[in-house]
């Protein structure tokens, strides 16, 4: 667990700066705003408890605010990704699957990330464009705009993965 | 205090995570100008939304004593109209001021109708006032669209009306282009339309042209609307035009009608039966 934080302080590090200075700065379109930074709380050990990942999803969430000038908005979505997680895993991850001790692409499969990075964006981009917009005026484009956002986050989320993930280091929790 | 003690302790989880999201919200609406401004636009829509719905709702409740209110109106201003009075005038000049000349001839009395039908040979039109609102014999009956039949028979608090669309009614009708006159009747066919006889041969009727009621008949004031034109027919061995005219009153849905009362009744008929006397 304790060789655990180095690794994910260094993730941590990487999304953000990836996040504020490609993804954020980008500018697709109006309709794209791909978030890659939710990764962070979604690549967490397995065991990190509930309490905790609310509390690093909060504090990780603010950190990126801090950059983009959106106080409070990522921070409440991170939040809710980590409140959500445990369940989450729980509900897509079929009976009696040994566990490493984090997600990774090699040991999970890519059709459990694809679940499980599509829903968790789902999530966040809802909640967010939503407290973004603070409105459901336009409520077609509101939704258009979070399908291809997420469909946008979980490819570059992937290649992030094969990018960077270790291969078949099977350590069982 | 145990209880609650326990209760947050179990369900710790929620409560922290309540906790942040308040507190996250509060950092968002403390430094985001745009999202404290949209979300008020927002609640601010959602509660007109809420009361427009309420209105929208409440005034149905109303609508009755709403339209009962608007139909009196209607009575009292067709009073006022200047067909309804009868000039008091004596020269034979028409002044432009004609203040204190005119004196009511007619007089208006809301109704509801209770039974209708269109579809018989003789139809019958009932109403909700009777002897005791005033309402006699041979009285007119009209509503906002056009002429609708004549009082037939009255009891204390029911009248039944002779229907337009009736074998026996007979209106008198002209044109009001051009003063033409004839007789309306019903040709017992079709709920829309009536035929007009005794216009002649030269009168200039066109498709489209309006009948209004004659005013010769004690039962309308002039100038009450019939209908338009539908169709004209030349027949070489026949002295009269024949017209078919399309009613204005839909008499599949009357609902309000206004009784006319004509206050000269009595003395046009003994005028009437003087001169036949002779």
């Amino acid at each position: 667990m304790i060789n655990q934080i180095p690794v994910n302080l260094f993730r941590f590090l990487l999304l953000l700066l990836a996040q504020i200075l490609v993804f954020s700065n980008a500018n697709f379109t109006s309709f794209v705003n791909p978030y890659v930074f939710p990764l962070f709380i979604l690549l967490l050990p397995f065991e990190t408890p509930r309490w905790l990942l609310m509390i690093i999803g909060f504090l990780s969430g603010l950190a990126l605010d801090v950059f983009l000038g959106s106080t409070g908005m990522h921070a409440a979505a991170c939040l809710l990704l980590g409140y959500l997680r445990p369940t989450l895993i729980n509900v897509i991850t079929p009976k009696g699957t040994e566990f490493e001790i984090s997600p990774n692409v090699y040991g999970q499969g890519i059709g459990w990330f694809l679940v499980y990075l599509g829903i968790s964006m789902l999530i966040y981009l809802s909640f967010y464009f939503v407290v973004e917009a603070a409105t459901f005026l336009n409520f077609f484009l509101l939704f258009l705009k979070i399908i291809l956002s997420a469909a946008v986050s979980v490819s570059f989320m992937l290649i992030f993965l094969y990018l960077f993930s270790a291969k078949k280091k099977r350590r069982y929790a | 205090m145990y209880n609650l003690f326990r209760f947050l302790v179990r369900y710790y989880l929620f409560f922290l995570f309540v906790l942040l999201e308040v507190f996250s919200f509060y950092l968002i609406f403390q430094n985001n100008k745009y999202q404290q401004v949209a979300y008020i636009n927002e609640a601010n829509r959602l509660s007109g939304r809420v009361y427009s719905t309420y209105t929208g709702i409440t005034d149905y409740f109303y609508l009755r004593s709403f339209s009962d209110s608007l139909v009196a109106e209607n009575a009292r201003l067709h009073a006022q109209l200047s067909d309804s009075k009868y000039y008091t005038g004596i020269d034979s000049i028409r002044k432009n001021d004609t203040i204190g000349k005119y004196i009511q001839s007619y007089e208006y009395l809301t109704a509801r109708v209770i039974r209708n039908s269109v579809n018989q040979a003789s139809n019958f039109i009932y109403l909700d006032k009777g002897k005791l609102q005033g309402i006699h014999k041979y009285m007119g009956v009209i509503n906002s669209n056009g002429i609708v039949g004549q009082v037939a028979n009255v009891t204390d608090h029911y009248c039944a009306v002779r229907s337009v669309l009736n074998k026996d009614s007979r209106v008198s009708a002209r044109f009001i282009k051009n003063q033409f006159s004839g007789d309306l009747h019903w040709d017992g066919i079709n709920s829309t339309t009536a035929s007009m006889d005794n216009v002649p041969k030269h009168a200039p009727v066109k498709i489209g042209d309006t009948v209004v009621t004659s005013g010769f008949s004690e039962l309308f004031p002039r100038n009450i609307m019939v209908g338009t034109v539908k169709k004209v027919k030349m027949e070489p061995d026949k002295d009269f035009l024949d017209i078919t005219v399309s009613l204005a009153t839909n008499f599949s849905s009357l609902d309000y009608v206004y009784v006319i009362n004509n206050i000269h009744r009595n003395e046009t008929q003994l005028l009437d039966s003087l001169t036949k006397e002779k």
